[in-house]
């Protein structure tokens, strides 16, 4: 089931659309609040994986720019001028109280706040550093979705997800608040529609407008009912109340932003449902490079599995769960077992890295050089847990945020120091400050 | 914070355990404590009651009454799409496109982590759109007509009567006429009134009286319990047995005031579990609760256990749904779950179990009396693989589910960094060598000696439910657990006794449901009422039926609070 995306007219008039992985045109570039001579915009993506990685395999040893790549690194030989290898970053905000490490792990991710231990009433962590940017950009206007959270899985289910540590912890990394994960899109096709629907080649000004007073209309009347509701509910409905509102808030930018032209990039073909990792994550990525090339959003997170996925990856010759063979125990066909999935999802990363290099942007650089790619896990080892010496890449110059192509080791530096970095690179302005335990921007990142 | 309710268990009958760590939460004085956070005014310290539930009653004769508060509680995708099936007759079941909801004590109707979020709305936004549409084209509301000179009479009796269904309760004039004014809207656009219809349809489909099961407490502050309204106690009914709206005669029943009335809800409950609409209960509370719905996402070793296949997946899913049907109409005692001395195969699943082929693809429903070995849920394919590694059974899983599932005390998690702890397991080591690992370890034995046996006397059924007499290694299966007590379990015949005669089986099946009746999890405060509960469901009869209706009828179903401050952590 794939629909060729109608080009506006707009576009069509000009000619032709841009195809991926040429340069584009600048009277090509998305019509989105900004000039099309303006400069070209920062993006930050951040891909998780679960269950930790194996590090014997995994940190180089030289420093600066002095480094070779390790065997589970190798995937990323294409783009190892375009990388920062981060060692010895602690997150200890994501310590549980008792056992609980990856759904708490999870939690702070993004976060760096510690999550309070409850299976499900009052849960509470933190606001993760990607709404943070996505926040300050939707203040800005600056795309149609302030940002684009995804995943593979939806989430298992059944049980308890982590050791009496409710299961929003385990299953996002994205959070608009304390109290409020954001729910990720798990099946590509409804991504792609989603990115690109709502728009109307061909309708005049007037049908434009009306749609807006329409979608308006509803907006008014639902915000209305919410509001009556007020006064005669518990503060913790309130909370679920003020999520609605949020939400509605959100939908209401979606109408203001219904316009005759879509975005004047050419999007391709939507992607077809398919639960093959390999397929899917390829999807995903391409998702996100689809979304920043067209300048739909400037802020993506992806979830490879949830937090103590148990994943089988019978593709690579696997036959256990991906969370058993990380209680490794210290034996060594469980580290091989370890390294050939953590080499698989460098993969996966290392595809979403070239595909960004590949296209060049009206600066002259390419998409990469205009992103920070975040790479990284809740733990480092999956047997003990641990929240320092985290594994965590960063690839892409940031627009000149960042001077890649260096292995850097720092000596327990808070994760959340580096959070600030990219939040400052991002431009979010005045913050010094983040989560649990981040004091001010990480050195040596330039 | 909310402890867990099973937190109280006692596991005082592990006296002499003998660990001396406070660390296990599983020796014989100490109440498992790793569940809750120190420092917290938590079960772990204070002094652990007297064993299990059987506690005198008099302890609960003077507790005060609470019947609790559920959090406005947001539809879930199956509510959702059994919603829209009973409100328009729209069987495309859009949730499935929803992102995933999360779930909190075992199930995910539970209102706390019930988010909303800008992705959702979206989705609700889009998704009614289709579904107006969609049954505006099947004539759903073809009940009268829109005329052109005076739409409007008729535009009135299409939306108060869909709100009204919709809303599940009576709408205001003052609604009405906000819904209506959509079609002046579209006449001031040139559209006609049939649009201006739509865009209200739409409306109340995204408004937070559809998308909310919404409860109000006349003082938000007050802790004082008052009853549900009609309406309010016709949701939970039908949100309970359904999963969807109530239907007209139920809400023909609130709408005359019947609900207060203990016959009049017993009628509704006993016409209602005949509706087919109650295998919701069979998908949505017994999928979790029993596990079946991780058997989608099952994946066995290929090389070990290629005897798995698509087909086998969803005739294991089958016989559990079907089994557990019977439950719901049948004068089955629901504890016999543990025994049952039927199941539903196919022949593919018969010829996997060892059992006569029945001569059918489709479930055929078989006595099990010669085949004692598949007699209730711990014979099923679709429980013994879902708590299996993909290439080994795990006693340890299969025995926390056990504890968790039916006997609500299962241990606290391990401590911190466990893993560290024992020995290496060498490969070539049996299932009863790994397993006496854990007994090497002081930090762990507590809690092990209770899980392990349990798990081990369910060691004849191999990871997808194959009866086996050897492991894979080639070394004789010993099924055999010797309980912290001294009673050694011979097998799953002694496994399955030892479960049906726990006292608190009943209080622990009555748990599971209220939790998910409710849509909330449970806690301290709900122990009386949990008892209470089970008591005078096992006193009418022990069914399912007499367990929901027990539930229904009592305060906690029927009542609620306000709170009395803001409850953050």
């Amino acid at each position: 089931m794939s629909k060729k995306f109608q080009l506006s007219r707009r576009t069509l008039l000009r000619g032709a659309g841009a195809l991926m992985a040429l340069p584009v045109l600048e009277q090509m570039l998305p019509g989105t609040a900004r000039a099309a001579t303006g400069p070209v915009p920062r993006r930050l993506a951040v891909f998780y994986t679960p269950n930790g990685i194996h590090m014997p395999k995994w940190t180089p040893t030289g420093t600066g720019a002095n480094w070779a790549l390790t065997p589970t690194l190798a995937p990323l030989a294409a783009v190892k001028s375009d990388l920062l290898v981060l060692s010895g970053l602690a997150n200890f905000p994501g310590l549980p109280d008792g056992d609980g490490h990856h759904a708490a792990g999870t939690a702070a991710f993004l976060s760096c706040a510690k999550a309070f231990k409850t299976e499900g009433t009052d849960f509470k962590a933190g606001i993760s550093m990607d709404q943070v940017i996505a926040r300050s950009l939707a203040a800005r206007k600056a795309t149609r979705f302030a940002s684009l959270e995804l995943g593979n899985d939806a989430g298992k289910g059944i049980g308890n997800c982590d050791s009496g540590y409710a299961c929003p912890y385990a299953n996002n990394i994205a959070w608009a608040g304390p109290t409020t994960p954001v729910a990720k899109e798990t099946r590509p096709k409804a991504a792609f529609d989603r990115l690109f629907a709502g728009f109307d080649p061909g309708a005049s000004q007037a049908t434009v407008e009306k749609r807006r007073a329409y979608g308006k209309s509803i907006i008014d009347f639902v915000r209305e009912d919410a509001n009556s509701l007020k006064t005669q509910l518990g503060s913790s409905d309130l909370r679920k109340l003020d999520e609605y509102f949020t939400s509605v808030r959100d939908l209401e930018k979606q109408v203001e932003a219904i316009e005759a032209d879509g975005p004047s990039c050419n999007p391709g073909t939507a992607p077809a449902d398919n639960e093959d990792p390999r397929v899917k994550t390829k999807a995903m990525m391409d998702l996100i490079v689809l979304a920043f090339q067209c300048d739909l959003t400037r802020v993506a997170t992806f979830m490879l599995a949830n937090a103590r996925s148990n994943k089988v990856y019978g593709f690579l010759g696997l036959s256990g769960g991906h969370h058993t063979y990380s209680h490794h125990q210290k034996v060594q066909a469980n580290y091989d077992a370890l390294s050939i999935i953590d080499r698989w999802e460098v993969e996966q990363y290392a595809y979403l890295l070239q595909r960004m290099k590949g296209i060049q942007e009206a600066d002259g650089k390419t998409l990469l050089d205009n992103s920070m790619v975040y790479f990284s896990s809740e733990v480092a080892d999956g047997n003990s847990h641990e929240h320092k010496n985290l594994p965590v890449l960063l690839a892409g110059s940031g627009g000149g945020a960042l001077t890649p192509g260096r292995h850097v080791r720092y000596n327990g530096a808070p994760l959340a120091n580096l959070y600030i970095s990219l939040m400052q690179a991002m431009g979010v302005s005045g913050i010094t400050t983040f989560g649990d335990n981040g004091t001010g921007p990480l050195p040596d990142l330039k | 914070m909310t402890p867990r309710l099973r937190t109280r268990r006692s596991w005082q009958w592990l006296a002499g355990a003998g660990s001396a760590l406070l660390l296990a939460g599983c020796n014989g004085d100490k109440l498992p404590q790793a569940r809750v956070l120190p420092g917290e005014d938590g079960p772990g310290a204070e002094t652990p009651p007297p064993p299990d539930t059987q506690q005198p009653v008099d302890e609960c004769k003077n507790a005060v009454k609470d019947p609790g508060r559920v959090t406005l509680h947001r539809l879930n995708r199956a509510e959702y799409d059994a919603t829209v099936r009973d409100l328009l007759g729209d069987t495309t079941q859009p949730g499935r496109g929803f992102p995933a909801d999360d779930h909190g004590y075992g199930f995910d109707n539970n209102a706390d982590v019930l988010s909303m979020s800008p992705l959702l709305m979206e989705k609700y936004s889009t998704a009614a759109e289709k579904l107006v549409d969609a049954a505006w084209s099947r004539g759903a509301f073809a009940t009268c007509a829109l005329g052109v000179a005076n739409p409007e009479p008729c535009a009135r009796d299409i939306l108060s009567r869909f709100a009204r269904r919709a809303w599940r309760r009576p709408v205001t004039p003052d609604e009405v006429d906000r819904l209506v004014a959509f079609v002046a809207l579209a006449t001031r656009h040139g559209d006609k009134a049939e649009a201006g219809v739509k865009l209200a349809l739409r409306s109340v489909l995204v408004s937070p009286n559809f998308l909310f099961r919404i409860e109000k407490d006349p003082d938000p502050a007050s802790s004082a319990p008052h009853r549900l309204n009609d309406f309010e106690l016709a949701s939970r009914l039908s949100y309970f047995l359904w999963s969807s709206m109530p239907d007209e005669d139920l809400l023909a029943a609130a709408e005359a005031g019947k609900l207060d009335s203990p016959e009049e809800l017993e009628a509704q409950v006993r016409r209602m579990l005949k509706d087919p609409k109650a295998q919701a209960l069979v998908e949505n509370f017994a999928g979790q609760w029993l596990y079946t719905r991780a058997l989608d996402s099952a994946e066995p070793d290929k090389t070990l256990y290629g005897a798995f296949s698509e087909d086998l997946r969803t005739a294991m899913r089958q016989e559990t749904q079907l089994v557990f049907r019977e439950f719901i109409t049948g004068d089955h005692k629901l504890r016999d779950l543990v025994d049952a001395p039927f199941t539903y195969v196919n022949d593919t699943l018969a010829t996997h179990y060892g059992l006569p082929p029945p001569g059918s693809r489709t479930p055929v429903r078989v006595e099990l009396s010669t085949h004692r070995e598949r007699q209730g849920v711990f014979g099923h394919g679709s429980l013994l693989t879902v708590t299996s590694n993909s290439d080994r059974t795990s006693p340890v899983q299969r025995g926390v589910w056990v504890l968790e599932q039916m006997l609500c005390s299962a241990p606290p998690p391990p401590p911190p960094d466990v893993e560290n702890l024992p020995p290496p397991i060498e490969p070539n080591m049996t299932m009863r060598e790994r397993m006496a690992l854990h007994r090497s370890q002081p930090q762990c034995q507590g809690c092990h000696r209770m899980m392990d046996p349990l798990g081990l006397a369910l060691e004849n059924y191999d990871p997808i439910g194959r009866w086996r007499l050897q492991e894979v290694s080639g070394a004789p299966v010993d099924a055999t657990g010797e309980l912290p007590n001294g009673t050694v379990l011979r097998g799953s015949e002694d496994m399955r006794r030892f479960v049906k005669d726990d006292p608190k089986l009943p209080a622990c099946l009555t748990e599971h449901l209220l939790t998910y009746a409710l849509g909330r999890g449970m806690s301290r405060e709900d122990e009386c009422a949990v008892r209470e509960i089970a008591a005078s469901a096992e006193a009418s009869g022990g069914r399912l039926s007499d367990y929901i209706l027990s539930i229904v009828l009592s305060d906690h179903f029927t009542m609620r609070r306000g709170e009395t401050e803001a409850q953050q952590p």
